[in-house]
């Protein structure tokens, strides 16, 4: 029984370090002046070397040879909430029509389109890229905030549609009728009446449509060149020139930052609120 | 009246999916039937002289039997880390929000910006995982440089970022489990290994099979974190197809060729899920029934 | 000023759900719509109101012909019987929400949702929101909302379907007041107990698998049902129907046991009929006269009653007792029937005679 004690235990502790280790290691790291990095691995601050900002500095033009991450930075911002945003209303919007509505063109019912939505994640970015960098470059959309946004919207949407048409479905049909009877057309009735007890639902399916969005990298990479360099893709950037260790890991940490501190405010604001039976 | 309305609500959304993905792939097969490339701009029909090039291609086949094993290798390992910790949150020494929250870290960060984080950790020189090795007297490992250890060093980090998705997962999982058939086990006195797999497990199967699609469908696509860690390297031992079809049509610029390898890649993928969703749950139901 | 339905029929997917449906209804009347589970009385509501399309048929209110006009524009007011309150709103804000949008404002709202609140017995909760109320209120709620309204067509889906018992009787008393007044909408009540529709209706209309049996005053339906079917439906507990001959001037049963001919059955000629009665009308027998006896099969208590279920030679028989009595299964009983009280049914069902209707 104790050996069972110490085993989960240990599994516990090792597997909780492995998943702080990382994050931990590029923290210090971006802490570190030249000489910690450059003879081999260091690790505790005040202990092994002293730590600077050096790493932090370099981030925000500061010192020689560094580089500039605030522009990368508000390109995600724009680029991953102008798609969330627009993959939101378009994707609610569709899943509100395939939850109340019944469709039918031939044999093609409603379950079939919420498969055919779903099933554009199966799609590998790599193969619609190149249809994509000739279309964008035809429309001189290359290398700009509205390009990015309008090929981020075919993978968002179907996350979205996925998650809302389930938490619809959770809504009873009977409240829609209820509202039409008193008066209301089927679009008042989206707006005035089952919008606003949406909110659990569509604050998860934003959520995920941000962390997906942000995290984007293979269309940055394909389809810019320099002009709208999001956050991931200049971290990557850095990576492929010599950059110094100290650089490049305040750089990552700063990276991940926005979208961890996201998670955590929008948990906070779902366990505070009704999620328990909103997204079943 | 009420049948525009239905129509109103569906058509935006669809239309706008079907512009931005059906277009496109239709576009795609035409450009496999095309020369397109740095020379040749503008769809002139070859035929079938790209996908029987395809046929031939040596390192292309190469990266889609690399994926495979990779692929399953993975998310069996995340499959099974997710759900051990996943069984610790739900009723062990671990439940409450600190772990919860602790161990769903990873699926928040930036994949590729971790990656080129696992890439220093992995330094051969001023990595961390060498200065332990050494400092337990084991020779220092070319992880990057080699190709078995750079396979390893890809399969760390993409466990570490994407467990946490088994495991949450599962964890929504477990709770919603019902609790009448634990208490009759317990009645029966079956102990704490029996009672995972003869009730836990059974009664998990259609979030396991749903989890680990999901999984096996995204690491299929695996593209991130080769290119951050090794770009294929060393040589091309760690490339998968994503990443070596994006070397064909966008690095070299043969879009023709890189369309037919994308469309192949496809295929095969969708045939292969398709097979392994039906095995997955033919496996999962119960036998006799 | 009347709302008329003519012919209205829909089928989906091979399941019919109205079949040749026509009545006409008259503003300030109550009509109940009677019939057992599935017999089409929600289909019947839902294609009034527009929620359920018309495969052919017409409807109209007033002469114009709503047959097509949208759900939002027909002026319909529905109480489920599942309670449904908009969640996120309190119960004075239920109210007031279909009203706002009828256009009343200010002092003509609130007095129009105070007053209607008084009615149901909410005024106090009138703050509190549809999850902090129980179900009785929750109905009430729901029931002040589409009152208030003022609405042309008012339909109640078997609203105290899923209440307890005390409840049911309870609010079946504040229906008559709430109705009484100044009701002025085509109100159509659905219900499986006969009871309701006796107290509530100016007109029942027993419906079976879609289509309209008999419609008329509730006195009317019960005393002279117009076949077997729809003396069955009516009933409650079921009226026991036994095949008996008429020879002589006796009626004899099945078992051999003969009942002389009531005079409401003079006129009938020899041979074979199916006779119903009542559960009321059948009492354990204190003399031998008259009496058949049989096998307690299923003892029922319900309310204040007894029903029995008797395995008789005659005949399923079933008798209501008042109050309380301790019978079991197994246990054999004698019971009396009064010929007088009984119904008589040709060989295709159809009606020949019943204690208020003498055969001709």
């Amino acid at each position: 029984m104790l050996m069972k004690r110490v085993l989960t235990l240990a599994f516990v502790t090792f597997w909780s370090i492995f998943v702080m280790m990382p994050i931990l290691w590029a923290l210090v790291t971006s802490l570190k002046p030249p000489e910690a990095v450059d003879f081999g691995a260091t690790f505790i601050p005040f202990v092994d070397f002293t730590p600077t900002l050096l790493g932090w500095e370099s981030i925000f033009g500061v010192g020689g040879g560094s580089v500039n991450l605030v522009p990368a930075l508000f390109n995600s911002i724009i680029v991953t909430f102008g798609g969330a945003a627009i993959s939101l209303v378009l994707g609610t919007v569709s899943a509100y029509g395939l939850s109340r509505f019944a469709y039918k063109l031939g044999f093609i019912r409603n379950a079939d389109i919420v498969f055919f939505f779903i099933s554009q994640r199966i799609m590998p970015p790599i193969v619609l890229s190149f249809p994509f960098f000739l279309m964008l470059r035809n429309l001189g959309l290359l290398d700009t905030h509205l390009g990015l946004i309008l090929v981020s919207i075919g993978g968002l949407m179907p996350i979205v549609v996925w998650l809302m048409v389930d938490f619809f479905n959770g809504i009873p049909r009977e409240l829609d009728e209820m509202a039409m009877l008193e008066g209301y057309s089927p679009f008042e009735t989206f707006v005035k009446v089952i919008l606003p007890l949406s909110a659990p639902g569509l604050t998860v399916a934003g959520m995920f449509a941000v962390i997906f969005g942000w995290n984007d990298f293979f269309y940055p990479l394909v389809l810019t060149f320099g002009q709208v360099v999001t956050l991931p893709l200049a971290i990557v950037a850095l990576n492929a020139t010599i950059t110094p260790y100290w650089t490049l890991s305040a750089a990552a940490i700063f990276a991940i930052l926005p979208l961890v501190a996201f998670a955590f405010a929008m948990e906070r604001f779902l366990s505070r609120g009704s999620l328990s039976g909103a997204v079943r | 009246m009420t049948k525009l309305y239905g129509r109103l609500f569906l058509l935006p959304g669809l239309f706008t999916l079907i512009a931005i993905i059906i277009f496109p792939l239709v576009f795609t097969i035409a450009l496999s039937f095309s020369n397109w490339s740095v020379a040749n701009s503008g769809f002139d029909w070859v035929g079938g002289r790209n996908w029987s090039a395809m046929a031939e291609n040596d390192r292309f086949w190469a990266s889609m039997t690399r994926l495979l094993p990779f692929a399953f290798l993975t998310v069996v390992i995340q499959y099974v880390l997710g759900f051990a910790i996943a069984m610790f949150a739900w009723k062990g020494v671990a439940a409450g929000r600190f772990f919860r929250v602790l161990w769903l870290i990873p699926m928040m960060t930036t994949p590729v910006v971790m990656s080129v984080v696992w890439k220093s950790i992995f330094n051969e020189t001023v990595g961390p995982v060498n200065f332990f090795l050494t400092a337990a007297g084991v020779s220092p490992i070319a992880w990057l440089s080699s190709s078995t250890p750079a396979m390893f060093a890809i399969i760390v980090a993409e466990v570490w970022q994407w467990t946490p998705f088994m495991f949450l997962l599962l964890l929504a999982g477990l709770l919603s489990l019902p609790k009448e058939p634990f208490l009759a086990a317990s009645i029966d006195g079956a102990g704490p290994i029996r009672t995972f797999f003869a009730v836990t497990l059974p009664m998990m199967a259609p979030v396991s099979i749903g989890a680990i699609i999901i999984r096996l469908i995204e690491a299929s696509k695996i593209f991130d974190t080769i290119y951050a860690m090794t770009s294929g390297g060393p040589g091309s031992s760690t490339e998968t197809p994503s990443y070596y079809i994006y070397i064909v049509g966008l690095r070299n610029f043969d879009l023709a060729n890189g369309a037919t390898l994308s469309l192949t890649y496809l295929i095969t993928f969708i045939v292969l899920l398709t097979v392994i969703a039906q095995i997955l749950t033919r496996l999962s139901k119960p036998k006799g029934v | 000023m009347a709302l008329v339905g003519h012919d209205l029929s829909v089928a989906v997917d091979d399941v019919t759900y109205l079949s040749n449906v026509s009545f006409t209804f008259e503003p300030g009347r109550i009509y109940v719509l009677m019939g057992r589970t599935g017999a089409g009385k929600t289909s019947f509501m839902r294609a009034v109101s527009g929620l359920l399309p018309l495969d052919s048929g017409s409807l109209s209110f007033n002469g114009e012909d709503i047959t097509h006009a949208p759900v939002w524009k027909r002026d319909c007011a529905m109480v489920y019987q599942q309670f449904i309150n908009y969640p996120n709103k309190t119960v004075r804000q239920n109210v007031e929400f279909p009203l706002r949008k009828a256009g009343l404002s200010g002092t003509e709202l609130s007095n129009r949702v105070d007053s209607y609140l008084a009615k149901v017995g909410m005024t106090e909760f009138a703050s509190r929101i549809p999850s902090q109320l129980s179900g009785g209120q929750q109905q009430r709620v729901a029931l002040a909302r589409s009152l208030a309204r003022h609405s042309r067509i008012l339909m109640l889906d078997e609203p105290l379907m899923n209440l307890d018992f005390k409840l049911r009787e309870q609010l079946r008393e504040e229906f008559l007041e709430l109705f009484q007044g100044e009701n002025e909408s085509v109100t159509i009540y659905a219900t499986t107990e006969i009871t309701e529709a006796m107290m509530l209706g100016y007109e029942i209309l027993v419906m079976h698998e879609g289509q309209i049996l008999q419609s008329g005053k509730p006195e009317h339906v019960f005393e002279r049902p117009k076949n077997k079917l729809v003396a069955q439906i009516v009933n409650d507990p079921p009226i026991s129907i036994i095949s008996a001959q008429i020879t002589g001037s006796k009626i004899v049963l099945a078992s051999g046991v003969t009942l002389p001919v009531p005079t409401h059955f003079r006129s009938l000629a020899e041979g074979t009929y199916e006779f119903g009665i009542r559960a009321i009308d059948v009492e354990p027998a204190t003399d031998s006269a008259s009496t058949e006896s049989g096998e307690v099969g299923f003892v029922e208590v319900s309310g204040s009653e007894t029903v029995l279920y008797l395995h008789t030679k005659a005949g399923e028989i079933v008798l209501q007792i008042e109050g309380i009595h301790d019978y079991h299964a197994g246990q054999k009983l004698s019971v009396a029937l009064r010929p007088e009280r009984m119904f008589v049914f040709d060989d295709s069902g159809q009606l020949l005679g019943s204690p208020k209707l003498e055969v001709s």
